[in-house]
């Protein structure tokens, strides 16, 4: 409540005095935040010779979608192919992540006793090994399973890195589950595995959502694990591995670079401006009680 | 829990009967929870375990031999990790990464602290500014990369915004000082605006009447930042400040895309180096205690993260 008061109430003799230095931060924010955004966006309509020219300017008569179609139809490294194969790596690993995540947080925010207690420990000690140095072994043990270069592979190595946080999101968010809905689930002869299913999860939504977003834009972003566990050979690219590729190969030519970045962007910030409000809370969330 | 651990014990009473049939029943029924349980959280742990534990295990027994990838591996006890300190690639790119950790962080944390304390009121403009701060955190960082290195080039954007005033071209990815503070600028550029709405949201529970007092006590705005409102967060900054140091110690994509760890290695961070080099190379034994130590450190630093949590948590309870 004290958010609510702290925000609502008028501050007139805040408002009254012109902060010249608040005005001055903010100003600063225009250009370098906005900056980078506007040159990615205008340079991905402009030729080469425009871009190098006059990267801010917009020539309105020689702006054309020519790189933009080129980047689309591109038989190599094709970015908007790669969407549907990141959107499945996605889709996937969300639906893996909650549907083990789900039941085992179930277990562990309802157990009492301390073994099952120490399963949280056992997971949240994951969030502590970064990416970069989990994926070499782990590749060994994908080889010793057959999946290495696999899209099996890949998101079966995802969606275990992806449970720490999500458990310990999901078990905090349980506990404040009355016990007594439980109970009266069981009373009514409901196994607990369906109590939890047809109960417990249509409760745990905000939870959810929060789960599904930092996990959702984490693998939509990733480039670490595609890039070392599928490998170049598998001839399978998200967008960060295309865009990799793809780059390496064509440095000077602007003309593809920005159309490219702004494709692989595209996605990501429509979603951002549609769902920014979760998105803001979510990863907040995530952060500081994760 | 205590609570709720009396409920159960309650609804349970009125069925336990004396006897044995009633005793073997309810060890049955706990059998049987036991094993729904087993069976609920089996999965999660069966694939954690196998993709994230035992990987620690291989890397932890790799990074004893001297493995190539071909031969058979021969015990060499702690060799590869003296070889760590001894090897000038790896120790300059701790260096490097102490470097990125130590100034990231902190300009991450001032920038968005600054911002959130300018933009911490609820209005239609200040949530626009605090999505401007705040968009690089959704694009990918390999992205972002690719991006700035456009625009630092020597053609690049920036270098023709200043050519009218006859300065450039500047090197500002091709100079080996230059191209690290260009990496940290960027790193922080793309981070500070996460702690900008962490920020934003807890000085959004810190009461007005407290504020209000020490106005009319006199108290200068600057005073009221320092002496009240931002003791008031400190909790969130220590998890702010803690994430932004774990988070930069892995710093990887950002450096791919926006120098290649040049020039001559002077941007080639720790996890650039085990993930760009050693992990094509033959010493496979080197490059698993690469990465064991960055677990290691990686570990403590969340361990870290963990106590100070603990111990602003216990304060706070105390408080309420």
């Amino acid at each position: 409540m004290t958010a609510e008061t702290a925000v609502r109430m008028p501050r007139r003799r805040r408002r009254e005095r012109v902060n010249v230095g608040r005005v001055i931060m903010l100003a600063l924010l225009v250009p370098l935040m906005g900056g980078p955004a506007y040159i990615l966006l205008v340079n991905a309509f402009k030729t080469q010779q425009d871009i190098q020219s006059q990267p801010f300017g917009i020539p309105f008569d020689r702006l054309t979608l020519q790189p933009l179609i080129d980047a689309i139809t591109s038989p190599e490294y094709n970015v908007v192919a790669s969407y549907g194969f990141t959107a499945a790596i996605v889709v996937v690993v969300d639906v893996i992540c909650i549907a083990l995540a789900g039941p085992a947080a179930y277990v562990i925010a309802r157990s009492t006793s301390r073994k099952t207690r120490l399963l949280m420990l056992y997971f949240l000690a994951g969030t502590f090994i970064p990416g970069a140095a989990m994926v070499i072994p782990a590749i060994y043990v994908l080889r010793t399973l057959g999946l290495v270069n696999s899209f099996a592979g890949l998101v079966l190595y995802d969606s275990a890195t992806t449970l720490p946080v999500s458990i310990f999101l999901m078990v905090g968010y349980i506990a404040t589950v009355p016990r007594d809905i439980d109970q009266a689930a069981s009373i009514d002869g409901a196994g607990r595995l369906r109590t939890f299913w047809t109960i417990i999860f249509p409760l745990l939504r905000p939870a959810v959502v929060t789960v599904l977003i930092l996990n959702s834009i984490g693998l939509w972003n990733d480039f670490v694990s595609p890039q070392i566990l599928l490998g170049p050979s598998s001839d399978q690219y998200t967008v960060t591995t295309a865009i990799y590729t793809g780059i390496s190969q064509y440095t000077t030519d602007l003309t593809k670079v920005f159309p490219n970045l702004l494709l692989a962007v595209a996605p990501v910030i429509v979603f951002f401006l549609y769902m920014q409000r979760h998105i803001i809370s979510g990863l907040t969330v995530g952060a500081t009680k994760g | 829990m205590g609570l709720a651990n009396a409920v159960i014990a309650d609804a349970r009473s009125p069925r336990t009967r004396s006897g044995e049939g009633a005793a073997a029943r309810k060890r049955n029924r706990r059998l049987k929870d036991t094993a729904v349980s087993l069976g609920m959280a089996g999965p999660a742990v069966l694939l954690y375990s196998a993709l994230m534990v035992v990987p620690v295990g291989v890397a932890i027994y790799l990074s004893f031999t001297d493995w190539d990838g071909f031969s058979d591996a021969a015990f060499i006890g702690i060799q590869n990790y003296t070889h760590l300190f001894t090897d000038p690639n790896t120790t300059h790119s701790m260096w490097v990464t102490v470097l990125i950790v130590i100034f990231g962080s902190a300009f991450q944390i001032g920038f968005g602290l600054m911002y959130a304390l300018a933009l911490r009121q609820k209005s239609r403009t200040n949530s626009v500014f605090r999505a401007l701060t705040y968009y690089p955190h959704v694009i990918s960082a390999l992205i972002l990369g690719f991006l700035w290195n456009a625009i630092l080039g020597t053609k690049g954007a920036l270098n023709t915004l200043l050519a009218p005033f006859g300065i450039g071209p500047v090197g500002f990815l091709f100079e080996q000082n230059l191209a690290l503070i260009s990496l940290i600028a960027v790193i922080v550029w793309a981070g500070f605006g996460f702690n900008v709405v962490l920020f934003v949201a807890a000085l959004q529970t810190v009461p007005l009447e407290l504020i209000e007092a020490a106005e009319i006590d006199g108290a200068s705005r600057w005073q009221i930042n320092r002496n009240i409102v931002i003791p008031m967060i400190a909790p969130v900054v220590t998890v702010a400040l803690i994430l932004s140091l774990i988070g930069l110690l892995r710093a990887y994509d950002i450096v791919v895309s926006l120098t290649g760890g040049g020039p001559a290695g002077s941007t080639s961070t720790y996890a650039y180096v085990i993930l760009a080099q050693s992990f094509g190379s033959t010493k496979i034994g080197y490059a698993n205690a690469q990465a064991v130590f960055l677990m290691i450190v990686s570990a403590a630093l969340a361990l870290l993260v963990t106590a100070l949590r603990n111990r602003s948590d216990k304060a706070a309870e105390g408080e309420g």
